[in-house]
């Protein structure tokens, strides 16, 4: 699945909530029409996405919050993942793209490109659930019936 | 605004005054790694049904989650060590400041020798960090002693109004 298959259907599932976006991204969810209002962009600090995202969730819990995330921004600030799933907002989606590489940097792969489970990761450090999708299509046809549970992926 | 090195001694402050400063200013959500100065003022503010003590893994992501808050209308505030402002150096350039997000931070001088003037404590901890944020154009206030708590107000409301990080320094461990 290419990044801009997923985020087109991101882009159509946003509805009234809000996203942030990071690094590369960035362009293709503006492009697809993902941030035509309600949309925060982080260029400034890689890695910060999801923790942008978790205060503005926990701030209006009454809108979901969908959190662009890249691979390699992830494992700037991995502890992330452990101070959402402790805060458990309700309204939070967090969904990282994975291509295995620093993709602006010149394609340098990420520490354990080969190995590295997100998914897994998310699980241990206390996330409800966690998905994984290679098919935009499957994706398409799943994300609606994702339970509504706390701390999702 | 006091940004020169104080050559007089500090006293421990009662984490009771701070936690009624930190009330008086209608905080939502106070973010924390947590810091061994302030740790009597952390355990107060847990008690307090009236806000929100949130524990973060880094102070990065401290820094960060004040941001979103703050975009989300809350009234945030950050506690945390001066280590842990070393650490978070890029969300505090990156999110705070060129985000332009009101960022109020309570940090304690961790590892202070509280006999000596900053300049002569061994920690260079204690040592850099007010030339630090100098450099990067962070107004810094200080809590000496009781007080000046005050400051804490000043700050916050400079964080709000010049929309930017302020820091405040906790010199003595509260008491």
């Amino acid at each position: 699945m290419k990044r801009v298959e997923a985020l087109e259907v991101l882009a159509g599932a946003k509805g009234e909530g809000v996203s942030v976006a990071t690094m590369r991204a960035i362009a293709d969810w503006h492009a697809l029409g993902g941030a035509p209002d309600l949309s925060l962009d982080n260029r400034g600090c890689m890695g910060a996405a999801a923790s942008l995202g978790l205060g503005i969730a926990l701030a209006r819990p009454e809108r979901r919050v969908i959190v662009i995330d890249g691979d390699g921004s992830l494992l700037m600030q991995l502890g992330g993942l452990a101070s959402v799933a402790g805060a458990a907002p309700a309204n939070f989606y967090h969904f990282v793209l994975v291509n295995g590489v620093y993709e602006t940097s010149g394609q340098q792969p990420i520490p354990a490109a080969d190995v590295i489970d997100f998914a897994a990761m998310a699980l241990g450090a206390g996330y409800q659930d966690a998905f994984e999708f290679d098919d935009a299509a499957v994706l398409r046809e799943r994300l609606p019936s994702i339970p509504i549970r706390r701390g999702r992926y | 605004m006091a940004d020169s090195v104080r050559e007089s001694l500090v006293e421990s402050v009662p984490a009771a005054v701070l936690h009624g400063e930190i009330t008086k200013l209608g905080v939502t959500h106070v973010l924390t790694v947590p810091d061994t100065h302030q740790k009597s003022l952390l355990a107060s503010l847990s008690a307090d049904a009236s806000l929100t003590l949130l524990t973060l893994s880094t102070e990065d992501e401290a820094i960060c989650v004040n941001a979103g808050l703050w975009i989300g209308g809350a009234e945030p505030l950050v506690i945390i060590q001066n280590v842990g402002l070393f650490a978070a150096m890029n969300a505090l350039r990156g999110v705070a400041i060129d985000m332009r997000a009101p960022t109020c931070l309570l940090v304690g001088q961790y590892g202070r020798d509280v006999s000596l003037p900053v300049e002569a404590n061994a920690s260079s901890a204690v040592r850099l960090i007010e030339p630090v944020l100098r450099a990067v154009d962070v107004p810094i206030y200080r809590i000496d002693r009781e007080a000046d708590v005050g400051v804490l107000s000043k700050a916050f409301e400079q964080s709000r109004t010049e929309r930017r990080p302020v820091v405040v320094l906790v010199s003595a461990p509260t008491s």
